[in-house]
């Protein structure tokens, strides 16, 4: 199905093995935990448990006075090293809740840590937990979102309200269509709580260097420079005092780009014991005090014409921020009503974002952070779609961008460039499922009491954004004296084999084997935002083409002064530089280097010596992706249990550089968005406690709950160099709409719409129960 | 996520394990596969100060035939049971439901008595157990008491063994008449503990009559339950017939049941999902005494 | 505190004598006093399967054992899979071959799994294969490589051993 566009290239568009995986399918991975330093303690929290209190008593004497524990750290032996958690991405003006590292005088979610044990074995340090001497005097706490703003009860006193953001744009032109149209269909999309739940939790090495006055870091983080930015605020010292060292990382999907609180912690005492301490979050912190994500609802009416063409939209977004949010109250409200449009001609939007504070684990960026946009707009689809009497391929064929419209100004102020496909997307992923064939088999099922559903969902996804700290990246790239090209880039790989992409891109700029390109990440390396927002593919792989390139050049020129021939000549293929045609009139890389490091002499007049070259690429606003997914189920009306039959995605992220990787990207968002929509919960109760604290609880999907992956890929170019566009996220903003439209398909027999998430077993049954009465 | 210390047992005999129980009292626990008791100390839940392992206990594993059924010893491991042929002809409800049993490497540690004494509501074995009328052998330094199962489940987690006794085996008989038995369950997930299961045995006289109905439950109330309504609907039909209102009869469970609700389902959606399984499940026990009579 | 208690377990073939806690839990006894980090936890509370090993032979949850109960047996982690250093085991080549694999965190523990999974059922369907690695849980792949990779393990040990 793939259609690469033929240019030279030899390793971009392959498959080529991962350059990570020998070390990590033999166990010889290093990730955080992996590090051990002689002397080193360990660190554990003792934590909220309940959402809202004031702590009356907190006597630490026994737990101090437990053999093997070296310190006890509370808000008031701690806390004055506090500096501002702030990431690059807020601006230091905008309010925020009070940046402590531990809960002082009182606790605002479970959760809340607010006392850190350090002792000789993580085992030492629960024990110690336990002998802490701590009450609370338990206060009403702020749990439902929906009543936040209007509580008189307040997260956080300092800031006088609960309302973190309220952003309102309206829009004269919608209100006259509004007036006028044909249909004016309205509804409200729940999306409920879940969480990243990398494999690997949050966990940090620190290891103090008095003499030198440097911080040595290893950490389980996505973004590198960012820790040796904060770290070096938080730590009060320059950033070339803090060093980071980036090792393997088990995955984050948002949630490691920012420090959190315990990280700040970490590093502070780390210097105040001079000790190297280790703090690595178990998975029940992980669960309940991380971050959380989703929890938001988008209320959303949509005037169409007569004949189903969208007209106008109104869109109103209302979602939650827990206490804490993780990287600071930042808000994809905003970006998710303004990217409520999708790859339709909607007309005019008016739209308003508000988020509140709740006394709940804060929200943090979670792989497609706005997606409630595409949530919201195709159940919305589907759902006019099923109001109207037309089928909901139909429909959107009727409203979808095609290359005519393009470049397209969105009514909210975005550009789509020309080089998005919707349309072609669209129509591969419904000939991939064979969508009249199905709908045929669908309504003979349904006389023989089966019920099938299929659900479609289209969107465009911004990658590779070009403002502020997320706007560059760097690459340094050394080919070394024995010809091997070593890469420094301020990425944070930790799973989406950079090691290797980069890899391949370097070595078709440059004309060498992938593996000779070896990628170093953290210290050494350029301030880079670091891997996350669908963005290393085009704003790091612009930098490593740039570097390459540079470096190139300096090869062909040397070779062709030492070979005596034209640069014009000469090709680089595999490490080898020859005279095109005369394959023996070579020489290798490592020749070619050899002479740039030991015998400058020999370069040509004027030739720094050395093979070296450090870029920097700057990205464009946005780079758009799109994709169509669209998937069948099966539901069961006796126990309400849905099983899914077949997905297919239909995606342009452009130029692929690696199929097999961008499938498996897709893969991992797809199975967090049937996640999301079928098992996923993060439960809270009415007082605010947290029900799912175990992987027995929070259910992630297995294989078995995974339907087959089809995967189809229309490539239209971008303007970027190499012509990529991001794809990182986009499976986990298209598979929760899809999935959701399915199950809602099967159960229109019943005459019931769900219009909230999850549709669990209990969830569907009752929707069928419903519609018995 | 690291348990508290403990004191560390290893006992070889079924009478050292006792002694060391009936030494500690409250403050001992055995250790059988670990694999709920283990959690349980990591998570802090709970915590003993001495732990008394079973696993080197070798007179508590293996199974035996015995009067024309099965003694498995406490210690068998869910694996065993699952790949055991006198099991699978003896008893084939525990047959059928070990795979059910969360996932190939828990059932290589866990035990067929963990699951017992353990007595969770939505555990596999102790529906089939209470299903089959099958006994508890319990041994403690007074010596040893048999408990048939309609007495051991006392309520959630809490059994007929008092905290000095061991489970050291379980006794099921086998079926004399033709029977069909058939085991399913509804779960959120692959191997994940039951939201609603049923253990459903049925033997026909030489009429080709249910003379004898077995319908255990497991997930729809504080113990594992028997589906009484049910057993008494079936009783001298034609396995035929039953057959064809299996749906029907099924849905009279829901009375039998006490749901208890949490976040993966409720009360309501146990009692009509699970009512709902019981129908299924007796429907594929009956058919398999219908296809018998046919291929016979 | 408990008294440590000497343990000598066999870990990928080489004798390992230790002090240990009765608490210690074999994972971590493997972990810090193996060294053989490749064993992962991401749960400890028996669910993910990061930390499987296997234990004469079965594979077995190492969050769920102490240390003590190890002692005098035979366990076999990521690290003790492969024949050399030059060759990786059919399990771990299929992983790679299939992008079975993105952050890795997981993998140990489904290597582990799927060769004793495969050991027990040479020859499975797609299904099998779906419930049969269903103990193990992955958050980056979707699944869609595992399953490759299995479905190609499975074919290349029944040429190894026909
Ligand atoms: C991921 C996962 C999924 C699971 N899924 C399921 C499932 O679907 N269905 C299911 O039934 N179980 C499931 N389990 C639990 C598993 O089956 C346990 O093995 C079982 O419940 C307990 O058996 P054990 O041998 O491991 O006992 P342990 O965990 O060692 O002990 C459990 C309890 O029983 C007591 N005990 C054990 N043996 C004896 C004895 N002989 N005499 C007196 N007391 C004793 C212990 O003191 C302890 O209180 C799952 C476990 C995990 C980790
Ligand atoms: S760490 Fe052992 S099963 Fe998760
Ligand atoms: S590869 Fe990351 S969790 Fe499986």
């Amino acid at each position: 199905m793939s259609s690469t566009a033929a240019t030279a290239v030899r390793y971009v568009g392959q498959s080529v093995k991962r350059l990570e995986d020998p070390r990590l399918v033999t166990g010889h991975g290093r990730y955080v935990d992996d590090i051990m330093l002689a002397g080193m303690l360990h660190v554990a929290f003792g934590r909220s448990d309940l959402a809202r209190a004031a702590i009356t008593r907190l006597d630490t004497s026994a737990a101090e006075a437990l053999e093997g524990v070296h310190a006890v750290y509370t808000a008031a032996n701690l806390n004055h090293h506090n500096d501002s958690l702030r990431s690059s991405l807020h601006p230091p003006e905008t309010p925020a809740p009070p940046a402590n590292m531990l809960a002082d005088g009182d606790v605002r979610f479970v959760g809340d840590p607010y006392v850190m044990v350090v002792a000789e074995s993580r085992y030492i340090a629960e024990d110690a937990l336990d002998l802490v001497d701590v009450e609370f005097e338990p206060l009403d706490p702020v749990v439902d979102y929906e009543v936040a703003a209007d509580s008189d009860t307040l997260v956080h006193p300092e800031l006088g309200s609960n309302l973190a953001h309220d952003l309102k744009v309206p829009n004269p032109a919608q209100r006259e269509v509004f007036a006028e149209a044909a249909h004016v269909i309205t509804e409200t999309w729940h999306q409920h709580r879940q969480t990243n739940v990398p494999m690997e939790t949050r966990g940090m090495v620190a290891s103090w260097q008095p003499h030198a006055g440097v911080m040595e870091v290893w950490a389980s983080t996505q973004s590198p420079h960012e820790l040796q930015h904060i770290g070096a605020r938080v730590l009060g010292t320059g950033e070339h005092k803090v060093v980071v060292h980036f090792g393997d990382v088990g995955g984050g999907f948002g949630q490691k780009i920012f420090l959190g609180r315990e990280d700040m912690a970490v590093l502070v005492a780390a210097k105040l014991l001079a000790v190297p301490l280790k703090w690595i979050e178990d998975r029940r912190e992980n669960l309940l005090a991380s971050n959380h994500a989703r929890t938001e609802q988008m209320t959303v009416s949509m005037a169409l014409d007569a004949d189903g063409h969208f007209l106008a939209a109104d869109v109103d977004q209302l979602e939650d921020d827990g206490a804490f949010p993780l990287g600071g109250p930042a808000s994809p409200g905003a970006m998710a009503t303004m990217l409520y449009p999708g790859p339709y001609r909607m007309g005019p939007v008016s739209w308003r974002a508000r988020t509140v504070y709740t006394n709940t684990c804060g929200r943090g960026a979670y792989r497609g952070p706005w997606q409630m946009e595409s949530v919201a707009r195709e159940q919305m689809i589907d759902r006019v779609a099923r109001e109207m009497g037309i089928d909901p391929l139909e429909l959107r064929r009727r409203n979808v961008l095609r290359p005519d419209d393009l470049p397209y100004l969105v009514s909210t102020g975005l550009t789509y460039e020309s080089t998005i496909s919707p349309d072609k997307t669209l129509e591969q992923a419904a000939e991939m499922i064979g969508y009249d064939e199905f709908r045929a088999e669908q309504s003979k099922e349904r006389e023989r009491g089966r019920y099938l559903g299929l659900g479609i969902a289209l969107y465009i996804e911004p990658t590779s954004m070009g403002m502020g700290a997320l706007g560059t990246e760097s690459a340094m790239l050394r080919v070394e004296v024995d010809g091997h090209v070593n890469l420094f880039m301020g990425t944070g790989s930790h799973g989406q084999s950079l090691e290797t992409t980069m890899a391949q891109l370097v070595a078709d700029e440059l004309g060498v084997r992938p593996e000779d390109v070896t990628l170093h990440q953290g210290h050494g390396s350029g301030y880079g935002f670091g891997t996350g927002g669908s963005r290393s593919a085009v704003i790091a792989g612009g930098a490593a083409r740039a570097a390459a390139s540079g470096v190139r050049d300096k090869v062909v020129a040397i070779a062709a002064h030492l070979m005596e021939a034209s640069a014009d000549d000469l090709e680089v293929a595999d490490g080898v530089v020859s005279v095109k045609g005369t394959p023996t009139a070579s020489m290798t890389l490592a020749q070619v280097a050899a002479t740039a490091y030991k015998d400058s002499d020999a370069l040509p007049p004027g030739t720094e010596a050395g093979l070296e070259h450090t870029a920097r690429y700057k990205a464009p606003p946005a780079v758009h992706s799109n994709a169509c997914h669209i998937c069948t189920c099966e539901l069961d009306p006796g126990t309400g249990q849905v099983t899914l039959l077949r997905y297919v995605v239909s995606e342009d992220c452009g130029v692929l550089i690696n199929p097999m990787v961008v499938d498996g990207q897709i893969a991992g968002g797809v199975a967090q968005g049937i996640g999301g929509v079928l098992y996923e919960h993060c439960v809270y109760d009415e007082s605010g406690n947290p029900l799912a604290s175990t992987f027995l609880d929070y259910l992630l999907p297995t294989a078995a709950e995974m339907p087959d992956l089809e995967c189809g890929h229309v490539v239209v170019p971008s303007d970027t160099p190499g012509g990529h566009k991001g794809t990182g996220e986009g499976g986990a903003i298209g598979a929760p709409p899809a999935v959701f439209n399915a199950v809602a398909d099967a159960l229109a027999p019943f005459g019931v719409y769900p219009n909230r998430q999850p549709l669990d077993p209990d969830t569907v049954l009752g929707l069928i129960a419903s519609a018995g009465n | 996520m690291k348990p508290a210390p403990f004191q560390y047992h290893a006992p070889e005999t079924v009478a050292d394990a006792v002694g060391l129980l009936a030494e500690h009292g409250d403050g001992a626990k055995p250790l059988a596969g670990g694999q709920s008791l283990v959690p349980m100390l990591a998570m802090r839940l709970t915590r003993f100060d001495h732990i008394v392992d079973l696993n080197r206990v070798s007179e508590m594993f293996g199974v035996t035939a015995d009067n024309g059924g099965v003694r498995i010893g406490a210690m068998t491991r869910q694996a065993a049971v699952e790949h055991d042929g006198t099991i699978a002809e003896r008893v084939p409800l525990l047959h059928l439901a070990t795979p059910h049993i969360g996932h190939f490497q828990i059932r290589n540690r866990g035990t067929i008595g963990g699951s017992v004494a353990h007595a969770d509501p939505a555990s596999e074995y102790p529906a089939v157990m209470l299903a089959l009328d099958g006994t508890a052998e319990i041994a403690s330094t007074s010596g040893t008491r048999e408990v048939p199962a309609s007495e051991y489940f006392e309520s959630t987690f809490m059994t007929a063994l008092a905290p000095d006794e061991l489970l050291v085996g379980l006794r099921f008989a086998a079926w004399e008449q033709p029977a069909g038995f058939a085991f399913d369950e509804i779960a959120r997930r692959s191997g994940d503990f039951a939201l609603a299961g049923a253990a459903v045995g049925i033997g026909i006289d030489e009429a080709g009559r249910i003379d004898r109905a077995a319908v255990g439950m497991l997930g729809v109330g504080p113990t594992p339950l028997r589906a009484a309504s049910v057993e008494a609907a079936l009783m001298g039909l034609a396995a035929a017939d039953a057959g064809a209102d299996a749906a029907e009869i099924g849905r009279l469970a829901a009375d039998d049941m006490d749901p208890i609700g949490d976040i993966h389902a409720s009360e309501e959606y146990r009692r009509r999902a699970g009512s709902t399984l019981v129908g299924r499940v007796l429907g594929d026990a009956l058919a398999q005494l219908t296809t018998e009579a046919s291929d016979g | 505190m408990a008294d440590a208690i000497p343990v000598s377990v066999t870990v990928n073939n080489r004798t390992r004598r230790g002090l240990v806690e009765p608490r210690l839990t074999l994972a971590d006894f493997l972990r810090e006093q193996a060294l053989c980090t490749g064993v992962h936890l991401a749960c400890e509370h028996g669910v993910c399967g990061s930390c499987t090993v296997l234990m004469d032979g079965e594979a077995v949850r190492s969050c769920l054992l102490f240390a003590v109960q190890a002692d005098g047996s035979r366990i076999t982690t990521v690290e003790g899979l492969a024949p050399d250093e030059q060759t990786l085991h059919p399990v771990q080549e299929a992983f790679r071959d299939c992008h079975g694999l993105q952050c890795g965190f997981c993998t140990p523990g489904f290597i582990i799994s799927v060769a004793a999974f495969l050991e027990a059922n040479p020859n499975p369907t797609d299904d099998e294969i779906r419930h049969g690695i269903a103990g193990n849980l992955c958050r980056c792949t979707g699944y869609q490589g595992i399953v490759a990779a299995t479905r190609q393990a499975a074919a290349a040990l029944r040429e190894e051993q026909p």
